[in-house]
């Protein structure tokens, strides 16, 4: 059986229910639940970019995140910075602090470089609770302005302020970084990458400049992640030193690990998985009465990295080998 | 593997949103439903967990007497875990998936200042039932309501105490960072300059900390009279006690949230002499209304003390279904109904467990006054009692006395 | 004569005394068997926990030195069972990421179970001193801190005697500095690890019985224990138990000198900002310890 026509129908038929979803499905709360997986989409690929292509180990990740939302939150409300302009310049600022992070990483390995990057997201979430002139603390910065509205040529003005609207800003972005993450992990960069991951000092043995890859790739790392931040930023227009916080990051590699570690598509499925299970799972607090949804994820967790390695694209890729 | 992977991903959101499809049906039109905010997680939860008693008695209440149009009142809760951007997902949720009418409960003055913005933005009435921040009720939102007082009518009695009986020549601030504790901060730091009372330290800390030492051996070398100190229960028990074991003694004033069941049963005796502003209904037998509360509250819950949450809770939701009655009807269109409710509040003007309630212009509620109190020792058991004014006044002030000196 | 900076020095060396206990058993665990455990922490809040509940049925001075055992031993077997069944059966087969994982899997698991069965409203474990304070000549604390301290100094003394005096404690020692040839030795290391582990959390849970008892107990008291003993044993080189002691006292006072000194909003970030400095300058901390690669 021809397999081509057939995986270029199905990419189609994909690509058009997701363009079409929330207006397929109406419910608000339901469209708010897809942007946030969108925008969850965008970090944790950049997270496992890090860990899962890369070999590093990041657990500060949270932090690329929220200086990427706070950047763009206050130069648009100190500076007025049209908010379009401010998710490229957070995501900027986060790739400048990937640098911080970058450079320890080139002496340190899994344990010693996990802890320096708790330690280098813990500071910052207390800089960001505590230096309350710029960033009002742990009051969090509220009423951030939304994206811009854009004037069309025949008049019509399309807001980005619904859950609507602004999916498809999410989406478009997910989409563009997906493709250009794949085009960076099958690309010799990509290999170096991996190669790196496998065996570092076998690879520099054969001349990659390991340490070059390594800022490269934590700041390719941090921009999109600061990028994501500052989607959230305009789309929440509320956010708080939370978003630095060292639960944010654990839910990031939660994500990463039950979708599938090192895959281009594990966090895509970890971060629509984890975020709708969110939801579906309240109902078993009219159970249970009580919220067990974490207890599940952590039992999750550690039950995908003992049997399920390689996550939930693992199991369906082993199928696929059999 | 292309196609493997796109199947992978679809099918992993079919599962997700079938299981998410059981829980997205409309609520059925009746019972109607009253969206309550609070921290129910968190070192906060307990207090929630107090408003919540008040609210539930006052539901109750209502239902056995038939309800509202003759269809029950039901509460739903979102839990905002104290924190501004849970606070405004758990209200969003409340305002479109479950599509209440009207928004009430909430406690945390940063997160409220966050939900109440939501709330004017979907034109959604909500009425903020314990945060004492001035900015929630000062932004000219029209569907935003308030039955605590603010921090300045909060703070009011005590800045009148401070100037006119206590007049002391130092101060230090040992506050909560978070809005509750900066405003407060602002307030005092002003009634310090105005009566001349020099400002040692401004010393803070995080909800969730323990550890005190540090900022209360610095207090004990500064030798401040007075020491404000904005915290919530857990915190402020363990600030008295660890005041105790470094054998720091200082005239402690705090808004008053924090004289809770709790708090008592943390900290014991050691919180002699502490201070606040209090609407314990208990300090207010002599209103026959009150007192009816107070029973009521008590037969329910087993002798469980109403302390200040729960009388909050209480006049919370029946301000709310008192105004959602004076619409006369509820149309079953969302907006309009809302609105009409918006309207309803304006006008309110109901005795309850705090006292008066009406609203100003703003939504703010002016009339219930709250008085400053210290914690005396009756029996070997702490106790509030109002100090000032002289008219209100249950007992008269106590002097801090040295550690060594005190009886218990 | 009382003295501010002596007494945030004394302030310093009660609260290091009981990180002490939490990072010697978390490097220890990770010099024996390499496992950096991020849910190191929740054992110390296992531990109060248990001392929490045993204090409801027994009160007083009885109770809080039958909590302490009681502590211990609750959270020693939870330690064999996490040992045996979590992450002895990892060690051969994955990579110190996965461990990393597996190990934030399992503090996940346990700070929500926690929060789900003992509720999120802080507790405090009853002081049986209640709350009376001493006054030594240049400094005030309490006596239940006094007895912390000395608890925790006794039972580090109780280490070191057992880890130089007695076979076993020889044993782990050999097996921490080069466990093939402990093997070719014939030290069963499989036994090695279990009680090397399971002492390690019963460290953690006494000295969560301390820390809850001088500060409160509630079900996210694990996290900032367990950076901070991360902390500790980078700053006294991972494996080095001697460094973690050091560590300890050196972190307690830095952190009460710094926020009394510099900044009070910052005094959590010392720890972090001295793991950062030590693993840039000096990767295998001030006593050196195991190299990083």
């Amino acid at each position: 059986m021809n397999q081509k026509p057939l995986k270029f129908f199905a990419t189609i038929l994909g690509i058009i229910l997701v363009l079409a979803l929330p207006f397929i499905i109406q419910d608000r709360y339901f469209q708010h639940l897809l942007v946030l997986s969108g925008i969850f989409i965008i970090l944790t690929s950049s997270w496992n970019l890090l860990a899962g292509f890369s070999g590093l180990l990041n657990l500060g990740h949270a932090a690329f995140y929220g200086i990427g939302g706070y950047a763009s939150a206050l130069l648009a409300l100190k500076l007025g910075i049209s908010p379009w302009i401010g998710l490229p310049l957070g995501g900027i600022t986060s790739s400048i602090f990937g640098i911080f992070l970058g450079i320890p990483s080139f002496r340190l390995s899994g344990p010693y470089l996990a802890i320096t990057t708790i330690g280098f997201s813990e500071i910052l979430r207390l800089v960001s609770m505590n230096w309350v002139d710029l960033t009002r603390g742990s009051l969090g910065l509220y009423g951030i302005p939304p994206l811009t509205s854009i004037k069309l040529w025949n008049g019509m003005v399309i807001k980005f302020i619904s859950e609507q609207n602004f999916y498809y800003v999410v989406i478009i972005s997910a989409s563009l970084i997906l493709l250009i993450i794949k085009r960076l992990i099958d690309s010799e960069f990509g290999i170096s990458l991996k190669s790196m991951r496998e065996d570092e000092m076998g690879s520099e043995s054969i001349g990659i400049d390991t340490s070059r890859y390594k800022l490269t790739v934590f700041m390719i790392s941090a921009f999109l992640a600061g990028f994501a931040g500052a989607l959230y930023a305009h789309y929440v227009r509320l956010i708080s030193p939370e978003m630095l916080s060292l639960g944010e990051t654990f839910t990031i590699l939660t994500m990463v690990m039950i979708g599938g570690l090192g895959t281009l598509y594990g966090p895509v499925v970890g971060a629509v998985m984890l975020t709708f299970l969110s939801e579906g799972l309240r109902f078993l607090e009219d159970i249970v009465k009580l919220d067990i949804r974490f207890v599940i994820y952590g039992a999750l967790l550690m039950v995908t990295i003992i049997f399920m390695r390689n996550g939930v694209v693992g199991l369906f890729r082993k199928k696929s080998q059999d | 593997m292309v196609k493997r992977s796109w199947m992978v991903w679809m099918a992993a959101m079919v599962i997700c949103f079938s299981l998410m499809g059981n829980h997205s049906q409309l609520k059925a039109a009746e019972p109607f439903s009253i969206g309550i905010l609070g921290p129910f997680t968190g070192s906060l939860a307990f207090n929630a967990e107090e408003m919540k008693k008040g609210m539930m008695l006052a539901v109750d209440e209502v239902n056995a007497k038939g309800g509202v149009f003759g269809r029950k009142v039901e509460l739903i809760y979102g839990d905002t875990e104290a924190k501004p951007d849970k606070g405004v997902a758990a209200v969003k949720k409340l305002i479109t998936r479950d599509k209440v009418l009207v928004v009430g409960g909430g406690y945390a003055s940063s997160v409220n200042i966050a939900t109440t913005e939501v709330c004017q933005n979907e034109k959604v009435p909500i009425v903020v039932a314990i945060a004492i921040s001035p900015t929630i009720t000062n932004r000219g939102f029209d569907y935003v309501f308030r039955t605590s007082p603010n921090s300045p009518q909060f703070l009011s009695g005590m800045n009148d105490w401070l100037e006119k009986v206590k007049k002391p020549k130092t101060v230090a601030f040992l506050m909560e960072n978070t809005d509750y504790g900066r405003d407060g901060e602002k307030i005092w730091s002003a009634q310090s300059k105005k009566i001349g009372a020099k400002e040692l330290a401004h010393l803070y800390f995080e909800i969730g900390d323990t550890d005190f030492t540090t900022q209360i051996s610095k207090l004990k070398e500064l030798k401040p009279e007075v020491t404000f100190n904005i915290a919530s229960t857990t915190e402020a028990a363990l600030i008295q006690k660890q005041a105790k074991e470094l054998n720091f003694v200082t005239q402690w004033i705090g808004v008053g949230g924090q004289f809770t069941e709790a708090y008592f049963k943390m900290c014991g005796t050691v919180c002699q002499y502490a201070m606040g502003s209090s609407l314990e209904p208990t300090l207010a037998m002599k209103n026959p209304i009150v007192a009816d509360f107070v029973k009521r509250y008590e037969a329910k819950y087993q002798k469980a003390r109403p302390g200040i949450f729960s009388s909050q809770g209480y006049d919370n939701i029946m301000v709310i279904i008192d105004a959602i009655k004076r619409t006369g009807k509820l149309t079953g269109d969302l907006q309009k109904d809302r609105d009409a409710i918006r309207d309803a509040l304006r006008k309110t003007s109901i005795e309850l467990s705090q006292g008066k309630i009406e609203f100003d212009k703003n939504g703010q509620v002016y009339t219930v006054v709250p008085s400053p109190v210290q914690v005396h020792i009756v029996d070997g058991k702490p106790q509030l009692s109002i100090i000032y004014p002289p008219d209100r006044a249950g007992a008269a002030y106590q002097e801090p006395l040295p550690w060594g000196k005190r009886k218990i | 004569m009382e003295s501010l900076f002596l007494q945030q020095v004394f302030n310093g060396i009660i609260v290091g005394s009981v990180y002490c206990l939490i990072a010697i058993g978390l490097t220890m665990i990770f010099g024996v068997m390499k496992i950096a455990n991020f849910a190191h922490g929740d054992f110390s809040m296992l531990g109060a926990y248990f001392a929490i509940y045993f204090l409801l049925l027994i009160s007083g001075w009885v109770g809080w030195i039958g909590a302490l055992i009681i502590a211990g031993i609750g959270v020693g077997l939870i330690g064999l069972l996490v040992e045996r069944f979590l992450f002895r059966p990892l060690l051969t087969r994955w990579t110190d990421i996965d461990i990393i994982m597996v190990s934030i899997g399992l503090f996940i698991f346990l700070e929500n179970g926690a929060r789900l069965i003992f509720g999120t409203a802080p507790k405090m474990i009853a002081d049986p001193f209640h709350s009376q304070g001493i006054n030594l000549l240049f400094f005030s604390t309490s006596m239940i801190r006094l007895l912390c301290f000395f608890f925790s100094v006794v039972m580090i003394i109780f280490l070191q005697m057992f880890l130089t005096k007695t076979k076993m404690g020889v044993a782990i020692r050999a097996t921490s500095q080069n466990r093939n040839a402990s093997l070719l030795m014939g030290i069963n290391i499989n036994f090695i690890y279990s009680i090397t582990f399971v002492v390690g959390s019963v460290l953690a849970g006494l000295g969560g019985v301390l820390y809850g008892t001088i500060f409160a107990v509630f079900p996210m008291m694990g996290a900032m224990p367990t950076l901070k003993a991360f902390a500790i044993t980078i700053l006294g080189g991972m494996g080095n138990i001697r460094g973690a002691i050091f560590g300890g006292f050196i972190l307690g006072i830095a952190e009460t000198l710094g926020g009394n000194y510099i900044s009070m909003q910052y005094k959590n970030a010392i720890g972090f900002i001295i793991i950062i400095l030590v693993l840039l300058i000096i990767p295998q901390g001030l006593f050196g310890g195991r190299q990083n690669k």
